[in-house]
Order: structure tokens, then sequence, then C-alpha cells
């Protein structure tokens, strides 16, 4: 069954997410990138930040809050097993710090029907506690028929 | 690295899917679906065993380019296609370079491949400033 285009357009609940230098340091080992920028927090307080900063594709964690409803999204009824992720797009704005408070919406931008498969793209937008855009992150996935 | 951005600059930088990376990046990323850290759930669905998270190979990339480019803070842009499995074990290459430079802005074109040469990623481009 096809997913229904009449979808474009529906959004999800925001979601706030805030960063700890812990969460940081754990993340970047799981990319095996231990720059000091992420890890150290003596180097960090002297670097032009002035504290422990984010990797940039730590903006999975605070999309991750708004992926999962539209994965669980009853009356979207994505089909779960035959989802894969397409390809994936991060325009950075402001750099992500530890203390920072992230506040995350999700909007589905594009349902494409096909012979076999199903595409889907989900715009993901964070701001700061400041109202400053950190992250515009653009998830697409394709569902096999 | 404090490295000179301008057009044809080249780098090139390596990574190995060590046998419990997926499993670590499932506990980093939330990214706990079966065909990550599941064996059995993965040679189930016919992939042979666990894969890796795609946005794991992403953050290797991006890893790539801000040790390049000598701070974090400088990629503004990435973007892929994620075009064919990493499994544990396997090397992610990467190789990139600028192919333009817009005022402060410079992008790059980068080629992702596993250690046979097969670009586990495309249309890899990525913008720092």
């Amino acid at each position: 069954m096809s997913i229904d285009t009449k979808f474009i357009g529906k959004s999800y609940p925001t979601k706030t997410y805030d960063v700890s230098k812990d969460k940081i340091a754990e993340f970047a080992h799981g990319i095996k990138n231990p720059d000091p920028h992420f890890v150290d927090e003596e180097f960090a307080k002297k670097s032009k930040y002035g504290r422990v900063i984010a990797p940039p594709t730590f903006a999975v964690i605070f999309g991750a809050q708004v992926i999962g409803p539209l994965f669980f999204d009853a009356e979207l009824n994505l089909n779960m097993w035959m989802l894969v992720h397409g390809e994936q797009e991060f325009e950075f704005m402001e750099v992500v710090k530890a203390g920072d408070s992230i506040t995350t919406s999700g909007r589905i931008v594009n349902i494409v029907n096909k012979e076999k498969l199903d595409v889907i793209s989900y715009e993901v937008c964070s701001k700061n506690q400041h109202g400053k855009d950190v992250c515009r992150g653009l998830y697409t996935f394709v569902v096999r028929k | 690295m404090n490295t000179k951005i301008e057009k044809g600059a080249t780098y090139s930088a390596k990574e190995e899917v060590d046998k419990y990376r997926a499993i670590y990046y499932a506990g980093a990323s939330g990214d706990f679906n079966p065909i990550h850290i599941d064996p059995e759930f993965g040679k189930a669905v016919g992939l042979g065993g666990v894969i890796l998270q795609g946005l794991c190979t992403l953050g290797f990339v991006a890893k790539s380019v801000t040790d390049w480019a000598g701070d974090p803070g400088k990629l503004k842009r990435i973007k892929c296609r994620f075009a064919a499995p990493v499994l544990l074990g396997n090397t992610v290459n990467t190789a990139g370079e600028v192919v333009e430079i817009n005022g402060a802005r410079a992008k790059l074109a980068l080629k992702v491949t596993n250690q046979d040469g097969v670009e586990v990623l495309k249309g890899v481009e990525a913008e720092v400033e």
C-alpha cells in the first residue's frame, strides 16, 4: 500500500533536548571522533567557543526526538520492516554547546509514490535557547512495497 | 590541522569499522534498529550480518572534513545518499576535493568508498566556512 500523499505538510509536536558535556563525549567516542573540542573540558574552555561543543552530526540526537513519532505514527502507518534511510542532508547554523537547550520540530515535506517504493522526506529544524537556528536536517526514507 | 582552503585542494582520510562500532553508535545515538545490533536478524533479512548505521558512516565523513578544516564549527552543510551497506570490519575511505569557492564558503565533493573501492555513500557534498 502506498503512503498517502495527503500527509505532505503534516507536522509533529516540538521536543526539547538539554545538551550535556557527558552525552557529547559519549557521542564523540561513538563516531570515533575524540576531538578535544568535544571531550576535553580544559581545552574547550580556552577555545573560541569557551566550552565543550558538540560534533555537527550530534544533530541526530535531538532529531531522533521527532523521528520516533513519525516512524510510529499510526495514521501514517509506515511499514518499518521495509524502510531504509535513503538520503541525508544537514545544514548547520549555530554551533551546539554543552548546556544548550535545543527545541526541535519535524514536518513531512514530500511523499513520492513510485511503482516499487515510496519516498518520504522529513524536515527536522532545531533552535537553541536563544531562538537561533542551529540545524536543519532533511531525512529521506525509502519504503519498499 | 590548519589547512589552506582553496579550489583544487584535496585530502583523504580512513576509518576502520571495528567489531563493536555499531553497538557503540547505537548506545550513543539511540539507533538500536536490530539490523545494526543483531547478527541473526541481519542474516535473516539477507544482509549477511549487522550493518553499520548510515549516520555513523556520515559521522566519519563529517569528522574527516572538520579534521581537515581544523575547526568543527566550520562545517556548514553535508549531504549524501546511502548507496551500499557498511559491514563490521570494513574500512571507510574518504577523499575530498574543494570544487568551488564562493566568498568565504568552500564546497567539497567527496568520494566515500569501502576497502574494495565500492562507493558506500554517493552524491556526497560538504560546505565549510
